[in-house]
């Protein structure tokens, strides 16, 4: 195998990498949202149960979850799981990201002084505007930093859908390099995930530098 | 009087523990066994939580006929060739076919014959090669079945273009798992380690058309063919004392491919 096809090929993974990637960050991010205000529910069995979601998704091994997500449907009930493999990564990723994202999301919401909620209240503003128009923009601007890490994370994370037999990059790097006895393609990958890690990072720290409206 | 004692049973303590070391020093070396630590019935581990397996059990055998410390060393199959080059260990020796990697290493005398198969459920509608045409096949990673489907020239590569989808495990574990659950359509492997993996359920068959065949050897670093004449010998004296067959016995879904013969058969 040339360099030029091995490069070719482990391409054609890092494309795999980056659509799992997009779609578990589209997912996932407006999900923690919504994690987050059943945490915060007033009805307490909706909050416990969001407590106990969030625990066994940070508390059991990302890659155990993919297998049953995907496995699941046919252990439990027999279904037969035909071309269910893609759909059953991306509830996995998505389900185990939002539980940090809500974690990252009450940490900011949660450094809002009272004092904000009462100025807000005594300029007339309701609860909905108070969250959307004062809380959450500050909220957003002090979490980006977390989020960021998060993010990187999950450019590194997408190699464990390898679990599932999803040609990612990382996965093709280990085959090519058990049949052409080379290390070469671990080094091609670590290269892919640096770039795109790096570019995630500028991406960012743009939009921090966005959001320096007082500076 | 107390402390005399006491004092003269630590010296004596002491000298126990010190010719406990060099008497196990005497032995000889240590000797590394590198091998998958997923690869059943070749190398695993077993229930207990302790490796286990024909070729982790020969290897034991024959550091115990050798005088040497058996030491093992589990990998990923992928690391096999970083472990041995860094010298982690001494050898690969876990189900290790040698066709096609005959160049590459030191290879001791071959142990083991072995076949890669197509493995489907009873009610499949594959019964030839050829009905995989437009199928779902799974195959573990870094495996001769996997390297057997890339190769177009002396392999199966033109056959693998006919599939719908060539799905890559990390364990055959998993893929039967998904072929199970209907996620694949067949899977291709080898024939001992199919058996292993049907051994625990019904319903699972293999095809009679083979997809190829090939030779377990050890294999060692190209340089080391000194270590590797020790091993051949010492292998050979184990078949010649019924070791090799003893242990054969204990895993009857590999012993009918186990090739080495006394050297009074020869």
């Amino acid at each position: 195998m040339t360099f030029a096809t091995m490069l070719q090929t482990m391409g054609s993974g890092m494309l795999k990498t980056i659509l799992l990637f997009v779609l578990t960050l589209l997912g996932s991010i407006p999900l923690g949202m919504i994690v987050v205000f059943l945490k915060k529910s007033k009805f307490k069995p909706i909050a416990w149960l969001t407590d106990i979601y969030i625990a066994i998704m940070r508390g059991t091994p990302l890659m155990l979850q993919l297998l049953v997500w995907y496995f699941g449907p046919y252990y439990i009930f027999g279904w037969s799981i035909r071309g269910y493999k893609f759909p059953a990564l991306l509830i996995g990723f998505i389900m185990n990201y939002a539980a940090y994202f809500a974690e990252i999301y009450r940490s900011g919401i949660d450094s809002m002084p009272v004092g904000q909620y009462e100025a807000a209240e005594i300029l007339g503003y309701g609860k909905i505007q108070t969250f959307f128009r004062i809380i959450l923009p500050q909220v957003i601007k002090r979490i980006l930093p977390s989020v960021t890490n998060e993010v990187i994370t999950l450019v590194k994370d997408t190699s464990l859908a390898s679990a599932l037999a999803y040609a990612e990059v990382f996965s093709l790097a280990k085959q090519i390099s058990a049949s052409q006895t080379s290390f070469l393609p671990f080094i091609v990958a670590g290269v892919f995930y640096f770039v795109a890690n790096y570019v995630v990072a500028w991406i960012m720290k743009g939009i921090e530098k966005s959001m320096q409206y007082y500076k | 009087m107390k402390k005399l004692l006491a004092m003269g049973l630590s010296v004596l303590m002491v000298a126990a523990l010190l010719c406990g070391c060099t008497g196990k020093k005497e032995g000889g070396r240590v000797f590394k066994q590198g091998f998958d630590l997923d690869y059943p019935p070749y190398s695993y581990i077993d229930d207990n939580g302790e490796v286990g397996g024909f070729d982790v059990e020969l290897c034991k055998a024959l550091c115990e006929y050798k005088g040497w410390t058996y030491e093992a060393v589990p990998f990923n199959w992928d690391a096999k060739d970083a472990e041995l080059n860094a010298g982690n260990c001494d050898c690969i020796w876990s189900g290790f076919t040698k066709n096609g990697r005959e160049d590459e290493y030191a290879w001791s005398i071959c142990y083991s014959d072995n076949t890669q198969m197509i493995m489907v459920p009873d009610d499949s509608d594959i019964k030839s090669l050829a009905d995989l045409a437009g199928k779902r096949v799974g195959v573990q990673t870094a495996t001769s079945a996997y390297d057997l489907l890339q190769d177009k020239e002396e392999g199966q590569g033109e056959l693998r273009e006919t599939f719908e989808k060539l799905e890559v495990y990390d364990t055959y574990t998993i893929a039967f798992n998904d072929l199970q659950a209907g996620g694949i359509d067949a899977i291709a492997i080898d024939v001992t380690s199919g058996n292993f993996l049907m051994s625990g359920t019904e319903g699972y068959h293999f095809l009679d058309e083979a997809l190829g065949s090939e030779q377990y050897g050890i294999g060692f670093r190209k340089d080391d063919t000194e270590l590797r004449d020790e091993v051949n010998e010492a292998l050979q004296a184990l078949v010649d004392n019924g070791t090799y067959d003893e242990i054969g016995k204990k895993y009857p879904e590999i012993y009918e491919f186990l090739c080495l013969k006394p050297s009074s058969e020869e």
